[in-house]
């Protein structure tokens, strides 16, 4: 189909793209559309540099890999370069949305009708002073050619809602949201118990909460909560692109090097359903179990095929783009915390003073991880208590992994309508992550 | 029925950075175009990403106009405006040069820094043209340098940042600032007494604004679910608190002096707060019509959309005291990196600061332990509030700081 330049590595990545997004504030409709495009993004490696182009115009694609080619310099042996070895060149149609899956097959309309089937949730709460219900889906149909011999066709859709309010009561606010997306419409059908306990949780938080004593607690996390911290505490230390040429942190995270408590586990797949869905990924390899983390010990990276060149280690599939315009770099797919085998009420008990982080506004993981919840209780003598707000909870990443005492055997993956995760530019990427409830011995609750 | 066209045509220059040695270059050129129709009740839009044929976008507005998505506002009308801003290195050759010289530069100066991420040069031309006279045109060039720095030592990914986005290239302040990022990372002081201290932030530094976006956000604002609802013309913050929504390319925004609704602000600015008095939220046609508050032109939303409620650049008017007048004579803590800390919904705030320098005003003495912030939104910007700088941070473009005192505490 193309003519790849000679003696360099050379790839296109086509996106074949249908949106829709639908948007109700306070019962009005702000928006609702459709959107079809296509794009590429084209690579040329010539061994020490690459150089890419990002084009809408798929009959200059050609042109654009010609152009790139005269930038880059000849190599007669780009293809023994540990890079180009480890590329995979997978051929193949993989579509498994273009059936009946595919939820374009269902109108604007129709679409509509299951979103607003959620708002009389927040419309009869008193509390309730602003609502907006936000609908969205994406297909994705992804073409890979290479100058090894890539043929491949993949799919991607996500669908999802979110149901974001916000309360006031006297002088107190309170904003929450219900944020649902999976791989299929089904997936946000008939949400209604879930979204009206939701509505409910949060009456009663605004109504009962008071700002949490600062200080040192044992700590609850919910799913979302123990996904969101292994997402941001441990997963961006897993991308490998942060460690290429960094000796320190090479021997810091040597492979069997005890990171936490002999109960935890971190797996990264993109082969589970959901946001993070990505069977193939944006170098065209194929996506693979990852224990990041297996019984405490060090036991995997995320690789693209320049970090997996690099390190000697073998592809993992997460070289992913956020979009076309953008060449594919190290991320995560789904990433959870395995479950353990606890009740929740196990989990509670002999907590005499603790906090449990229900849901979250959001998270950062640097040296110090940080998690900003959104609802938050006291657990008293082993029980879920009072409400409490809570700006910021945060700790040692090293210490909070080694100090992971309890996990449940109940276990959720999430996946989000809206949002996504950050690396530098590239903003939002949709991923999935999750685990079971957890318990922390000690963080600091602010 | 009015017809308008919006455009916006965006072109890239980029050079990313691994390891202080140049990985890739890159190059975009992304064109957007939309036309919208206004019948008096509903608009319709239609888009589409490269080059186009118009009447097939033209006959989608219609079939779009079928949804009968409301929109009762006149499109904007009679305003003529044309302008193009410049920047410095917008040659792929001239970039990838500059990017080489400071690389080679701080290989030299900085041997125990890696430093990676990117350094970009863009152009944001956009217009919006319709059947009532209006006829907006902007062209806006500017670059980005930013750069993760990491100790060669440390197990840490990121360990401190420098950067700044701008339209002049300020080759020796950036290596400068760099370098004393550097040697004041280098230079560990010792354990710091808890207290109350001014605390530096650089202007275009989230951490404290954020609480601003959600509280100014007309639509929160007027049904009643922002801590400032009710609030217009009572005062709140400190007289010395004047906040715009600003489009002004001289506040480095390089985005077009009009908003999706094309409309257009004197000076580009609207003041939302002024003197610590709250004059408005920020409100698009529709917010300002829904709750009867003034209109302030701050529509957003995608380009193939109706418009809707965005996010202005939000701007702290400039004291007339620099940094070390406002310090008058005190050390301070310059935050650099203060990552994943938050309001609580009643205006608390608490935040880790995970790269703190201390700070004479002119330049950074040494590194910080990791420190814990906290304060409250109404003494942040009341009683605790310095002000905001009158001089750029080390002469670079936008690099204003914004002092406030605040509860510090060792984590």
């Amino acid at each position: 189909m193309y003519s790849f330049p000679d003696l360099l590595y050379s790839d296109v990545r086509i996106e074949d793209v249908s949106k829709s997004d639908i948007v109700v504030t306070l019962g009005r409709t702000d928006n609702m559309k459709e959107q079809r495009y296509s794009a590429a993004f084209i690579r040329v490696f010539d061994g020490e540099r690459w150089y890419f182009s990002a084009t809408t115009d798929l009959d200059s694609i050609q042109d654009e890999l010609d152009r790139l080619a005269s930038l880059a310099k000849k190599n007669r042996s780009i293809e023994e370069h540990g890079v180009v070895r480890k590329l995979q060149a997978n051929k193949g149609s993989y579509l498994r949305f273009d059936g009946d899956l595919n939820v374009f097959k269902t109108s604007l309309n129709e679409k509509y009708d299951i979103l607003s089937s959620y708002f009389p949730h927040v419309e009869k709460s008193e509390l309730v002073k602003f609502w907006r219900g936000q609908y969205i889906d994406q297909r994705v149909g992804k073409r890979f050619f290479s100058s090894k011999g890539a043929n491949l066709e993949f799919d991607y859709q996500r669908v999802g809602f979110r149901l974001l309010f916000q309360m006031a009561k006297d002088e107190e606010q309170f904003m929450e949201r219900y944020d649902l997306a999976g791989n299929e419409l089904d997936s946000i059908k008939g949400l209604h118990e879930e979204v009206r306990k939701t509505v409910e949780t949060s009456e009663d938080f605004i109504r009962n909460a008071r700002p949490v004593v600062s200080g040192s607690y044992p700590v609850i996390l919910s799913p979302e909560a123990a996904g969101v911290f292994a997402h941001e505490s441990f997963g961006h230390k897993s991308e490998a692109d942060f460690m290429i040429g960094d000796r320190t942190m090479m021997e810091e995270w040597k492979m069997g090097r005890r990171v936490g408590s002999e109960i935890l586990s971190i797996v990264d797949d993109g082969n589970k359903p959901g946001v993070g869905n990505v069977i193939f990924d944006d170098e065209g390899t194929k996506a693979e179990e990852t224990y990041l983390v297996r019984e405490g010990l060090l036991s995997g990276r995320l690789h693209s095929a320049e970090t997996a060149a690099a390190l000697g280690e073998e592809l993992t599939g997460n070289a992913r783009a956020v979009n076309f315009e953008y060449e594919p770099i190290v991320r995560m797919t789904t990433t959870f915390i395995s479950p353990g085998e606890l009740s929740f009420d196990e989990l509670l008990s002999g907590i005499k003073e603790g906090v449990y982080v229900d849901s979250l506004n959001h998270g950062s993981g640097m040296s110090t991880f940080t998690l900003a919840p959104c609802r938050a209780y006291m657990v008293r003598n082993g029980k879920i208590a009072e409400p409490v707000k809570i700006s910021v909870v945060t700790g040692s990443v090293f210490q909070t992994l080694n100090e992971i005492e309890g996990l449940t055997e109940e276990f959720k993956l999430l996946s989000f309508a809206l949002g996504g995760c950050g690396k530098m530019e590239q903003y939002p990427l949709p991923v999935g992550f999750g685990g079971p409830y957890v318990r922390v011995r000690s963080l600091s609750v602010h | 029925m009015t017809k308008e066209r919006y455009v916006v045509h965006y072109t890239e220059n980029a050079v990313k950075i691994v390891q202080t040695q140049v990985s890739s270059v890159r190059k975009k050129d992304i064109l957007r175009t939309s036309i919208r129709l206004y019948d008096g009740k509903s608009m319709g839009v239609a888009g589409a990403l490269g080059e186009c044929n118009e009447e097939e976008l033209v006959a989608k507005a219609k079939e779009s106009l079928k949804l009968a998505i409301p929109y009762p506002y006149e499109a904007s009308r009679e305003l003529v405006r044309e302008e193009r801003h410049r920047s410095d290195l917008q040659g792929e050759e001239e970039l990838l040069e500059a990017t080489e010289e400071i690389l080679q530069k701080l290989r030299r100066d900085q041997p125990h820094f890696s430093f990676s991420h990117l350094f970009k040069s863009a152009r944001v031309e956009s217009s919006m043209q319709n059947d009532l006279g209006l006829n907006l045109k902007s062209s806006r060039e500017f670059i980005s340098l930013e750069l993760v720095i990491k100790d060669k030592k440390s197990s840490n990914i990121i360990d401190a940042m420098t950067g700044y986005e701008g339209r002049k290239f300020h080759k020796d302040s950036f290596i400068e600032l760099t370098n004393m990022i550097c040697d004041a990372y280098m230079n560990q002081l010792p354990d710091i007494e808890e207290g109350v201290y001014p605390v530096v932030f650089r202007s275009d530094d989230m951490t404290y604004y954020k609480k601003l976006y959600e509280s100014l956000n007309g639509m929160l604002f007027g049904s009643g679910g922002s801590l400032l609802s009710g609030k217009i013309g009572k005062k709140v913050f400190s007289d010395k608190v004047t906040l715009f929504q600003t489009r002004n390319v001289e506040d480095g925004f390089f985005e077009p002096f009009f908003d999706k609704e094309g409309t257009v602000n004197d000076s580009d600015r609207f003041a939302l707060i002024e003197d610590g008095v709250v004059i408005s939220p920020y409100t698009d046609k529709k917010t300002a019509a829904t709750f009867n508050l003034t209109h302030t032109g701050s529509a957003g939303g995608e380009y193939d959309g109706l418009p809707e409620l965005g996010m202005p650049m939000l701007k702290f008017a400039e004291s007339h005291k620099t940094a070390k007048q406002l310090l008058d004579g005190q050390k301070a803590i310059f935050i650099l990196i203060a990552s994943g800390g938050d309001f609580t919904q009643d205006g608390r705030f608490a935040t880790p600061a995970q790269l703190a320098f201390l700070f004479d005003g002119d330049r950074f003495i040494g590194r910080l332990p990791e420190l814990s912030l906290s304060s409250h939104i109404f003494d942040m910007l009341g009683k605790d509030f310095r002000g905001v700088s009158s001089e750029d941070f080390l002469g670079i473009e936008n690099a204003k700081l914004t002092i406030m005192d605040m509860n510090v505490k060792k984590l």
